[in-house]
């Protein structure tokens, strides 16, 4: 059981250290700082990451330590930016490309998803493209439309494209990190709302290997997968639920591509129910992978209730307050979905 | 509009009527006042005519059917009419479910109107989750006469094993366990077990083992060691439990080798103190301690293990007050021991009943019927309870 | 447009520093790139080789004067029509008619085809199927060669098509500010598929872009090997020495369809009669006999070798294996 051994191992590395508590936004930071350090290729480039130190704050104080050409701002040129850093990446370097706001990405689209991501298998597998893009996903924020985009389905659906969604701090060090390692491209998710966050973050270089789902809290009744900003949502919606006796079991997929789907496999044959949680709209989402691989696997003859999604409306995030809230899962949308699950209502 | 052919009351207490015959056949044509069908009632056989003239349409009530007075029970569709059959009620989903497999919903009974899930049971369509299904293939249960407790009537995975257990991996098992198991099985399934019950007044032999035990020269005496001098004893008095089953007849044994059921960690052993009936009571306690000691460190030769002809398991240290054993084959019987507890008993005396408190130890023997009978095995155990009541009887 | 008057060939050749056995090697790569094309456009008709290619016939000097300039540790990134590119790199023929049928031995054992031709390993980072999908990557390549401290420059091609895409933008502007080595070469060959320089850029030449980032911009006669070499060797010298990027724009002209189905509505035969005048194989072959460097007996052996070696690079592709379809996911990932 690799994964409770990962988990063993984790704790007790939480135990030896005095606990360490860092936001989202910070741990990111310190990736970032620990991988330039180690490892002089690694540089990054984006838009006002230098002295404004990100437009969420989260590369501040680096180019104080690393100086203008290892933290370089770049104009307003999302091509470009995607560009170079494919570019560098295939001649040695080790870029880290920050797109400020997920929806900007598209501007970088044919970049990442026809030179990027096929490069090393166009060239027979002679090329490779180690860099990571950072994007802040994710609503909440009341910047709309066009600011608040969750797409990182797009990219788990392009071949060569690794994609990670963090969503605590310590995952958000440990994964980045391990992304920087990673001799692919790789899309980083941050999510806006969970920059703040705080958690516990050991000291000093660590990875969270890739491709390894999460049990973020175990329990009999019902699977809830979460990405992102609803594994708190969902981790809140469990502590609700065991008041009234039922307890969910929390999986966070952390990476979404290539996902390791044997994990929920497991939860979801102990459990008999499923219910998949994400921001991003429901139709063509990254949801309907996890659904279809646990009913078209070993855990579809331990399925006790139909699979249910629990997903962004499909529509455009709206500005005003409430209805911003009404487009995406929160917590009580969690509890009364799980609740329904449990209690043989489906 | 079609005229409806009603149950005709005949009579003032009359509630129904049974349809004999229809005279007409549906899509017949009828004259007015043609006898059309022929009902019984609790008192006479009547002829119903037709109301009007026309074609018999939308027969309700078969024969040999009631149906109340009043009943609409056919119709007699006029010339230049169109007959369209009663609708009848079923939802859509109903209907298109209905359709799809070819069957007329008309004819599939339900309550009230007629819904997807009446369908799907008159089509023998179960609604099971996969888990439901997975368990009850599993269990051999047949899905279709589970109750399910799901919406619209799934059934689900407690439906079928009730409260939802956690499955636990297949534990491999021991040579010993399957040993046991093959064994006991075979036991079961082969030999007619019968079983008898006795209590013993245990105040002597508690009284005897303290004496022995006292002195402190020997091995500690046990409840089992006295069980094993007393039982070899009286199968000297009663061959017939002291034989084996074989195809050609009854193997009698010359001596007494009394086996001792011993738990373990992982399963059970029944070493054998051999030749019981020749030893005395402290070489038996002796043996008794050597082969459980050994038996528990796993240290028994085969020699150890081999030729018992009776088996005694005394679970009373267990706290066991009474239980049942599998005979051990190929012997024809063996004694399951309980614990000694104080219990009232009623004693004669010689100035009549008293109530009295005493040690009392309850023992179940099971023997096979095939060569034991009733009359036997109780011999044997009035054998047993008499010499633990009086062991001074027995040369120790 | 105006091109640089030449008189006096000696002088010319001369003024480029170029030595007559370079001169002999550009003119047989320039043969070889023609064989190499004449020959896939032959094989597929013949239906040997699938999919669809773009053949650069008639800009051979584009290709070949570019490179000249390059050293062998040097990068280029190429454009779907690039086989002339991946030639005057140094890319081994035989290795390229591999990657032609198909097969587990060609550069890109046989997942790239013509469209994606690339070697890695002798600098040529790729043709691309997306037009100035080359653009923004050189820029990075010269950010890293920048930043690993090398005098290493990357060299691009891109057409006239590849200047009207917002990359091309992005790119140039980021290479200026930061003064990166790319050497952008626009080989201007008159038509994005069917649409003419004439209608699509309200300029005379595209090098007047390079203004609007502050690099240098030159229009040179794309079929005179001379003049793209002269050209281009400027640049990556400034390259070199840290000055940034420059705009070259090699004005030429494809005598072939833009692939293999156009029915070319959008241009008169003539045209390409009076292009083909103008053809940079025999004008380089003049100037050399023109130069007394080499006879004109010496050089008319160059093609025939040309179409032999081409020849022998078909029989030794055509021998060799399929792909394993069992290896198929190989090089998805790393």
């Amino acid at each position: 059981m690799p994964d409770l051994m990962q988990a063993e191992l984790k704790t007790q590395t939480h135990a030896a250290e005095a606990v360490r508590e860092m936001t989202y936004a910070h741990a990111i930071r310190e990736a970032l700082q620990l991988a330039m350090r180690r490892d002089e290729r690694v540089f990054m480039l984006g838009e006002d990451i230098g002295v404004y130190g990100g437009a969420f704050g989260v590369t501040d104080g680096l180019i104080e330590e690393f100086g203008a050409e290892r933290v370089r701002d770049t104009p307003i040129s999302e091509a470009v930016i995607a560009g170079a850093a494919i570019g560098a990446a295939v001649t040695g370097m080790r870029p880290v490309a920050e797109i400020q706001f997920m929806d900007f990405i598209t501007l970088s689209m044919e970049q990442l998803v026809l030179q990027g991501a096929k490069m090393r298998f166009m060239f027979g597998g002679k090329a490779s493209v180690p860099l990571v893009l950072r994007t802040p996903a994710g609503s909440g924020t009341g910047a709309a439309a066009q600011h608040s985009e969750s797409l990182e389905a797009w990219f788990v659906h392009v071949p060569g494209l690794k994609v990670v969604m963090p969503a605590t701090p310590y995952d958000a060090k440990g994964l980045l990190l391990a992304a920087i390692e990673d001799d692919n491209p790789v899309i980083f998710v941050e999510h806006k709302l969970l920059y703040r966050t705080k958690g516990h973050v050991p000291e000093g270089y660590y990875i969270v290997p890739l491709s390894q789902s999460e049990v973020k809290r175990e329990g009999r009744d019902v699977t809830v997968v979460a990405t992102s900003i609803m594994v708190p949502r969902a981790l809140e919606a469990a502590d609700l639920l065991a008041q009234e006796g039922i307890e969910l079991e929390v999986v966070d997929p952390r990476t979404l591509k290539p996902y390791d789907a044997a994990t929920v496999t497991r939860s979801v044959c102990k459990t008999g129910r499923a219910l998949v949680v994400h921001e991003a709209p429901k139709t063509g989402g990254f949801g309907a992978e996890v659904v279809a691989e646990i009913v078209a696997g070993e855990a579809f003859d331990y399925l006790d209730a139909p699979v249910r999604r629990l997903a962004g409306l499909d529509v455009p995030i709206p500005y005003n307050r409430e209805l911003e809230r009404t487009a995406v899962p929160q917590v009580a949308d969690i509890v009364r979905e799980a609740r329904a699950l449990a209690r043989g209502e489906y | 509009m079609p005229v409806p052919v009603i149950m005709p009351k005949f009579s003032m207490t009359q509630e129904e009527g049974r349809v004999m015959a229809w005279l007409v056949a549906e899509g017949d044509i009828v004259e007015k006042g043609d006898p059309l069908l022929e009902v019984e009632t609790d008192k006479v056989t009547m002829e119903v005519e037709a109301p009007e003239s026309g074609v018999l349409r939308g027969v309700a009530v078969k024969e040999g059917d009631v149906a109340p007075v009043t009943a609409v029970i056919a119709h007699i569709v006029l010339p230049g009419e169109v007959w369209r059959a009663e609708p009848v009620k079923a939802t859509p989903v109903a209907q298109r479910v209905a359709a799809a497999a070819g069957v007329n919903v008309g004819d599939v009974p339900a309550a009230g109107k007629v819904r997807r899930q009446d369908v799907e049971a008159y089509l023998g369509k179960v609604r099971a989750t996969p888990a439901a299904r997975r368990l009850a293939r599993a269990q051999g249960v047949d899905l279709t006469a589970v109750n399910g407790s799901g919406p619209h009537g799934r059934v689900q995975a407690k439906d079928v094993i009730g409260p939802v257990v956690e499955e636990k991996a297949v534990q491999p098992v021991s040579a010993m366990r399957r040993t046991i198991a093959e064994r006991l099985t075979r036991s079961y399934q082969t030999i007619p077990h019968i079983t008898f019950t006795v209590a013993a007044d245990m105040t002597a032999v508690t009284d005897l083992r303290r004496r022995l035990n006292e002195r402190g020269d020997g091995a500690t005496v046990s409840v089992t060691a006295v069980l094993v001098k007393v039982c070899a004893w009286a199968l000297g008095r009663q061959p017939l439990v002291n034989a084996s089953w074989r195809e050609d007849g009854i193997q009698l044994h010359e001596q007494a080798h009394i086996g001792v059921a011993v738990a373990l960690d992982d399963g059970l052993i029944v070493p054998v103190v051999q030749n019981a009936a020749h030893l005395g009571l402290a070489a038996i306690a002796e043996q008794v301690q050597d082969l459980t000691a050994r038996a528990r460190n796993g240290r028994l030769q085969p020699a150890d293990v081999q030729g018992g002809t009776f088996t005694i398991s005394n679970l009373g240290m267990w706290g066991v007050e009474q239980f049942t054993a599998v005979i051990n084959p190929p012997q024809s019987a063996i004694l399951a021991v309980g614990r000694t507890v104080k219990q009232p008993v009623v004693v004669e005396t010689a100035v009549g009943d008293e109530l009295v408190i005493r040690p009392m130890m309850k023992m179940t023997l099971s023997v096979d019927h095939r060569i034991i009978d009733g009359a036997v095995a109780a011999r044997f155990l009035q054998d047993v309870v008499a010499a633990l009541e009086q062991p001074d009887r027995l040369l120790w | 447009m105006s091109y640089q008057t030449v008189t006096d060939e000696s002088e010319q050749i001369a003024a480029s520093g170029l030595t007559p056995e370079q001169l002999l090697q550009a003119l047989r790569q320039m043969h070889l790139i023609r064989a190499f094309e004449e020959k896939a456009e032959a094989l597929y008709a013949l239906g040997k080789i699938h999919g669809t290619m773009h053949l650069s016939i008639g800009q051979e000097a584009s290709a070949v004067g570019a490179c000249l300039a390059l050293r062998p540790d040097d990068t280029i990134l190429s454009t779907h029509r690039g086989h002339g590119h991946c030639i005057a790199k140094g890319a081994e023929p035989p290795l390229m008619m591999a990657e032609f049928f198909g097969k587990e031995v060609g550069y890109c054992r046989g997942r790239g085809g013509s469209m994606h031709i690339a070697d890695v390993a002798g600098g040529n980072l790729g043709a691309n199927g997306i037009v100035a999908g080359g653009l923004p990557i050189s820029t990075g390549v010269g950010l890293s060669l920048q930043m690993q401290r090398t005098d290493r420059v990357c060299l691009t091609f891109f057409g006239d098509g590849a200047a009207n895409e917002g990359a091309f933008h992005e790119s140039l502007n980021l290479a200026a500010i930061w003064r990166l080595p790319v050497v952008y070469v626009c080989e201007n060959n008159q038509y994005a598929m069917s649409m003419p320089v004439t209608a699509a850029f309200p300029i005379r030449q595209i090098s007047e872009r390079a203004a609007a980032y502050g690099i240098p911009g030159v229009t040179v006669d794309g079929n005179d090997l001379l003049a793209v070499y002269g050209a281009v060797e400027t640049a990556v010298s400034r390259a070199r020495a840290g000055e940034g990027p420059s705009l070259i724009e090699a004005v030429t002209y494809r005598w072939r369809g833009h692939s293999k189905s156009d029915r070319q509505r959008y241009r008169t035969r003539d045209e390409v009669k009076e292009w083909q005048a103008r053809d940079p194989i025999t004008r380089l072959e003049n100037l050399l006999v023109a130069a007394d460097l080499f006879t004109a007996e010496k050089l008319a052996d160059l093609g025939a070798a040309a179409r032999q070696t081409i020849e022998d690079s078909v029989a030794f592709a055509e021998a060799q294996a399929d792909p394993d379809p069992a290896t198929i996911l190989e090089g998805v990932y790393a």
